[in-house]
């Protein structure tokens, strides 16, 4: 591959600006991003359960839902029935308190069961925001911010990326064929993470380019739909008209929508293989078509992607259990549809099942420590210069940078590492504003300690901590296996192995400080 | 005739080439195709979410590639020529097919 020297040269630049631009933010969305994946059952294992009756069998849900609904009118307006009660959602049949769910992270609901005598029990449940809390960091790249004030920060960070993986790609395409599998360990330590770098940066490629795309479209969709909205005729959208007449305005229909045994038996006939998680069910206040039902399913199909980070969804007439819209439905996708949701099902992993989640995690750990050795990169560049023009000690730019990035990085890990400790440990569930306290003043302490110890001391000291909070994490979560001995596990031997990639150069760094303290 | 070589003197105005007339460049090839496959603009249909990545993914490409060109001016005159023309062409198309 022939590229004009110039042109490399041009994109070297750019790519070294951008990648310390965005690295950091990035090193933070790709360590929660990869924890993320996991974040349905880690919310399930976190959360207290519930101490209801157990569920209804599925075809007695009718009754339930006519003795609650007589207790507690107000569900009617919105409510969910669950095929497979878990921690997070005890009861067969859930609603939103307080009415409207925001669709944002795990809402405060109502779950009701049936008691042995026949009469409704019901609970108000807050699910567990410890995994939900780490969902927000990824999408919100570390940043404190409101959701609708850092998306757009985010999406700059996400272009900043994707001129950055563009850059790399033409910086280091030359020198492709000749170095990819060279890990050259003895060659002097910047050729050592120069090789780690562009090892890493190569095979996961495909998933960095997607990340990069599918970001950029998810922290800008409102923005540009905002724009079609101007540019296009809205109100000839058919659907929007039909959603205003009702699913099936001027027909009639049976008085009383379908059971749901009935309504799972239809969709499984026409959609063989779709497994169905939950029911949820909304009556249009006011309006046009008002008092009318409306079905969507949400459930999975290991055999497709899904459109949403666990599920695919489908419409359903709830009086007749047809299915009336198709377009997140896996398998049964128009082609352009399926297109759509193969980007969104790229970006959440939620294709393949259990092996691409699994995979999905070691490529997010994979890409944050490709961004961290981006960052080292460029520190060992600078210093190199400065030597070379005889300055002794780093200048204020590169100190500043080596401190953040010693700082946030493991800020980050071990922030998240308590979050889910302080979790798991509490014995209610954990509000959100409190996790994000939590976090925050690890991450602050964390950034402080770096610019505040000696630089020989601050890295080991870091790393060590970041190790020291993985190694209690590893032990509360076997403490809290009595919630699940898979996830529990899982958790800790995660927490274990990023506690040993840690601890390594902190050991290092730490006997490296003695002898050099002891040569002095 | 030899080309001169590339280099990052105009980095700024390359890049703002990049982020304005390179957006409202995006946004106008969106709106042409938009307007030649009769989309209603409704985020629920299929053609004004194809229409959403297009334009994301079009201006990524631009921000990676304004660096390519030879100077700040050349990259405004281009960017901003090729925005004027795609929302020029969309007006005539909202003319035509009203």
């Amino acid at each position: 591959m022939k590229i004009r020297s110039d042109i490399v040269a041009v994109y070297r630049e750019v790519h070294s600006w951008a990648g310390i631009l965005a690295g950091l933010f990035l090193f933070i969305a790709f360590y929660a991003g990869a924890i993320s994946m996991f974040e349905q059952p880690i919310q399930a294992w976190l959360t207290p359960p519930a101490g209801l009756p157990a569920p209804v069998p599925l075809d007695r849900t009718p009754e339930l839902m006519e003795k609650t609904f007589a207790a507690f009118p107000e569900a009617r307006a919105h409510y969910t029935v669950v095929l497979a009660p878990d921690a997070t959602q005890a009861g067969r049949l859930i609603w939103p308190k307080g009415g409207g769910g925001h669709g944002h992270g795990p809402a405060v609901s109502v779950a009701a069961a049936l008691a042995p005598d026949g009469g409704v029990v019901t609970m108000t449940q807050a699910p567990s925001e410890a995994a939900h809390f780490i969902d927000e960091l990824h999408q919100k790249i570390g940043l404190p911010l409101p959701h609708d004030v850092a998306m757009p920060i985010m999406g700059v960070v996400a272009l900043v990326y994707a001129v950055a993986l563009v850059s790399g790609v033409i910086a280091f395409l030359p020198a492709l064929t000749r170095t990819l599998f060279a890990v050259r360990l003895e060659g002097g330590k910047a050729r050592a993470w120069l090789d780690l770098h562009n090892l890493f940066g190569f095979f996961s490629l495909p998933f960095h380019i997607v990340m990069a795309v599918t970001s950029v479209v998810f922290a800008f969709h409102e923005q540009i739909f905002a724009v079609q909205g101007h540019l296009f005729h809205q109100d000839r959208v058919q659907h929007v008209a039909r959603m205003a007449r009702g699913p099936e305005a001027g027909t009639p229909h049976a008085v009383a929508p379908l059971a749901p045994v009935e309504l799972v038996a239809a969709l499984a006939r026409q959609a063989p293989g779709f497994v169905p998680d939950t029911l949820d069910y909304a009556m249009r206040p006011m309006g046009p078509g008002s008092r009318k039902l409306t079905l969507r399913v949400a459930g999975h199909d290991a055999r497709f992607g899904l459109r949403g980070p666990v599920s695919g969804f489908a419409g359903l007439d709830p009086y007749t259990g047809r299915v009336i819209s198709a377009d997140y439905l896996p398998g049964r996708q128009s082609n352009g549809f399926a297109t759509v949701t193969a980007f969104f099902s790229l970006h959440f992993g939620s294709y393949g099942g259990a092996p691409v989640r699994f995979g999905y995690l070691v490529l997010g750990f994979g890409g944050a420590f490709l961004f961290y050795t981006g960052n080292r990169l460029w520190i060992m560049a600078r210093r190199r210069s400065e030597r070379r023009t005889g300055i002794v000690t780093d200048t204020r730019g590169t100190w500043i940078l080596s401190r953040l990035t010693l700082g946030c990085t493991t800020g980050c890990m071990i922030g998240v590492a308590v979050v889910l400790a302080v979790a798991a440990l509490s014995s209610g569930a954990l509000s959100y504003a409190v996790l994000s306290w939590v976090y925050y003043a690890v991450f602050l302490a964390c950034v402080l300690g770096a610019f505040c110890l000696t630089a020989r001391l601050g890295a080991p000291v870091l790393l060590l901590g970041t190790a020291a909070a993985n190694l209690v994490l590893a032990m509360v979560a076997m403490g809290h296996a009595a919630h699940g001995l898979d996830i529990s596990g899982g958790v800790a031997l995660t927490a274990l192995l990023v506690a040993g990639c840690v601890a390594v150069p902190g050991v290092r760094g730490m006997t490296g400080g003695r002898t050099a303290h002891a040569a002095d | 005739m030899r080309r001169a070589r590339l280099d990052n003197r105009q980095w700024v105005a390359k890049l703002a080439a990049g982020i304005v007339p390179g957006c409202a460049l995006a946004l106008g090839v969106m709106a042409v195709v938009g307007g030649l496959c009769h989309t209603t603009g409704s985020p629920m249909t299929l053609s004004a979410q194809l229409l959403l990545w297009l334009a994301g993914l079009l201006w990524a490409v631009i921000l990676s590639a304004c660096f390519l060109f030879r100077s700040g001016s050349r990259a405004w005159g281009v960017l901003g020529g090729g925005a004027v023309a795609f929302w020029l062409l969309f007006a005539l198309l909202k003319s035509v097919f009203p």
